[in-house]
């Protein structure tokens, strides 16, 4: 995709991804110290801690900040998020399930600490997600904790990301797999979580049901967007650039949206959504917006 | 004297457990019935069912739930989303415990286990799904004209924890794992922790205090591993004096580790300090009488729970 806005006044976006992701790197590391039995505490953090690039924790943020909250009232559920978006992850690396020895560049949790710690320290993160936004989430009211609580366990169960990765396992190898089809799963498989980190972020920060609910729409928008460029990657990035095997959706005879519209109408499809989501920010204030504005265009532009 | 009614429990003089046991069990099979609908896409809302509403389940935490609840004089439609919730997590651990990577249990309550019916990607995601639903279920039906948000989010955190990496899942890697002091803190962990949970859990939505709540917490406990070391008992019997058939058996006996004898004086000493727990619950006069009965059934199992077991 062009990079047109990346050069909007002012807000340097850089250095705000690497400060915040910083900021959410240390909570993460605080949030599961190692504890016994050391060897689970050891494959979450294995896994937890890997670096990525945060976008989930990072949206949550953003979003807390844009109605008006604080960083500190959101961290716990950013730090969720990831925790949550982690387990799924380790689960979807697990041999009965997508198979994969590599993740961000380095061996999968199953690799490392064997299969049974990996479902264990999966199940683990995903119950502490709960427990640490339900216990250090401060200076917000108990209702709207409970609020992100029920909202969390909705977009990541059978009506969230789940349905995506059932929809998804059916999908593999059929030969008339459409585009409505495609856009469940990733509508569930990933527009989900990142709804969920925006939408908890909106909660949290003391966001009105109208501002939360644009939000919710620009991240439905930009969670199709994230998949869409995912598979144009997919086709036309090598694995080291990845950090994640390449060419595994052709492999896995798995159906993209380059297979099904071809690269040029992807790349037409990533632009009007890219639109689309930005349209959602318009009643906001233009400078509080510019964090989700540039992070909408990171996603789009991203080369891995 | 009066008819019996959700918010007035049975004359606890006259208390028949068997009664008030299969009773809540229609109500929490009904509600879990419910609460776990068949939607698109099917077979992960079947493969959850499966599991959840699998036939002779005892519930026995739904059912320690509601009696915690109910010695607060709290109404027991306050726990019953948790209690099912309890249900719900409780179940996704057992179908992540028994696939080939962990236990490798080909069955489960006389039923092939939810992988060996629904392949192990399902059964993953079944409790990927079953964990989060829990959480979901309560905060959607426990009414908040009953409990108070800040009760709701403790009893949240107190599942969380039950079921997370210092819970259950630690029993779990521990049992696995073996080494000579982990078996029993493992047994501790995985049979205990349910038991716990599920006492402090209705304690809180009955508007327990902390002090009450600790001592919830400690019966619990001692309820659970005691289920557990007379399980143990029973099954030993049963199985006679074939010890090639023991020694076959996979998985931490108290019996075949400490001897009969032993195993028995521990059970002893768990109903002890069960009911040592209890006596701390005077003052809610009769009410405490259920969570007497657990423990004596715990050992004596006076009766069969459910019409298929």
């Amino acid at each position: 995709l062009k990079d047109e806005e990346s050069a909007k006044p002012s807000f340097n976006f850089k250095s705000y991804m690497l400060q915040t992701a910083d900021l959410v790197n240390q909570a993460l590391d605080a949030a599961v110290p190692l504890r016994d039995p050391a060897m689970i505490h050891e494959a979450m953090r294995y896994s937890l801690l890997a670096g990525g690039k945060r976008v989930r924790p990072v949206l949550c943020l953003a979003a807390c900040e844009l109605v008006g909250g604080s960083h500190s009232q959101a961290m716990p559920a950013a730090c969720a998020v990831e925790m949550i978006h982690t387990m799924s992850l380790i689960h979807d690396d697990l041999p009965c399930m997508d198979n994969d020895d590599l993740r961000r560049g380095k061996p999968t949790n199953h690799k490392v600490f064997g299969e049974d710690v990996a479902v264990l320290a999966g199940d683990a993160l995903l119950a502490f997600a709960f427990e640490h936004i339900a216990v250090n989430t401060v200076g917000v009211s108990p209702e709207r904790i409970i609020r992100a609580v029920e909202e969390l366990a909705k977009s990541i169960g059978a009506e969230g990301l789940v349905a995506g990765q059932v929809v998804d396992l059916n999908s593999e190898g059929l030969a008339d797999v459409g585009l409505e089809q495609l856009e469940y799963i990733h509508l569930h498989k990933t527009a989900a979580l990142l709804e969920c980190s925006v939408v908890l972020g909106s909660i949290l920060g003391g966001g009105s049901d109208s501002e939360t609910e644009k939000l919710r729409t620009f991240a439905r928008y930009i969670g199709l967007l994230f998949q869409v460029v995912d598979d144009i990657l997919d086709v036309t990035k090598s694995s080291q650039e990845l950090g994640k095997t390449a060419g595994k959706d052709l492999l896995a005879d798995k159906v993209t949206y380059p297979k099904l519209l071809g690269i040029e109408k992807s790349r037409e499809f990533a632009e009007k959504l890219i639109k689309d989501a930005k349209e959602q920010l318009s009643g906001f204030d233009l400078e509080k917006a510019a964090p989700l504005i540039a992070l909408a265009n990171y996603i789009a532009h991203r080369g891995n | 004297s009066s008819a019996p009614s959700v918010s007035t429990p049975p004359s606890w003089t006259q208390f028949d457990l068997k009664t008030y046991w299969t009773t809540l069990i229609a109500d929490i099979n009904q509600k879990l019935h419910e609460a776990v609908p068949v939607r698109y896409p099917d077979q992960i809302y079947e493969s959850m069912r499966y599991s959840v509403l699998a036939e002779g389940a005892k519930r026995a935490s739904p059912v320690m739930c509601v009696a915690a609840c109910e010695l607060f004089g709290g109404n027991r439609v306050a726990a019953f989303p948790t209690a099912c919730a309890l249900e719900m997590v409780h179940a996704a651990s057992l179908i992540h415990d028994d696939l080939p990577c962990m236990d490798d249990d080909p069955s489960r309550r006389g039923q092939p286990s939810n992988h060996t019916v629904y392949g192990d990607d399902l059964a993953i995601l079944a409790g990927d799904a079953l964990f989060p639903l829990g959480f979901q279920h309560i905060v959607a039906n426990t009414p908040s004209s009953l409990v108070p948000e800040p009760r709701l989010l403790r009893v949240i955190t107190e599942i969380a924890r039950t079921v997370g990496s210092t819970g259950m899942a630690a029993g779990q890697f521990l049992d696995l794992e073996g080494g000579p002091d982990a078996i029993e803190f493992a047994q501790e962990k995985k049979f205990g922790e349910m038991s716990q949970c599920s006492a402090v859990c209705g304690g809180l939505l009955g508007g327990a205090e902390d002090d009450d709540v600790d001592r919830l917490r400690r019966y619990g406990r001692a309820v659970g591993v005691l289920y557990r070391v007379v399980d143990d008992i029973l099954e030993d019997k049963m199985n006679g004096e074939d010890e090639d058939e023991r020694k076959k058996k996979k998985g931490f006996s108290y019996v075949r580790v400490y001897g009969v004898e032993k195993a028995m004086e521990v059970a002893e000493q768990l109903r002890a300090k069960a009911k040592q727990e209890l006596d701390g619950f005077e003052k809610y006069g009769d009410a405490v009488v259920p969570l007497y009965s657990f423990v004596d059934y715990a050992v004596d199992r006076s009766f069969t729970v459910s019409d298929s077991s």
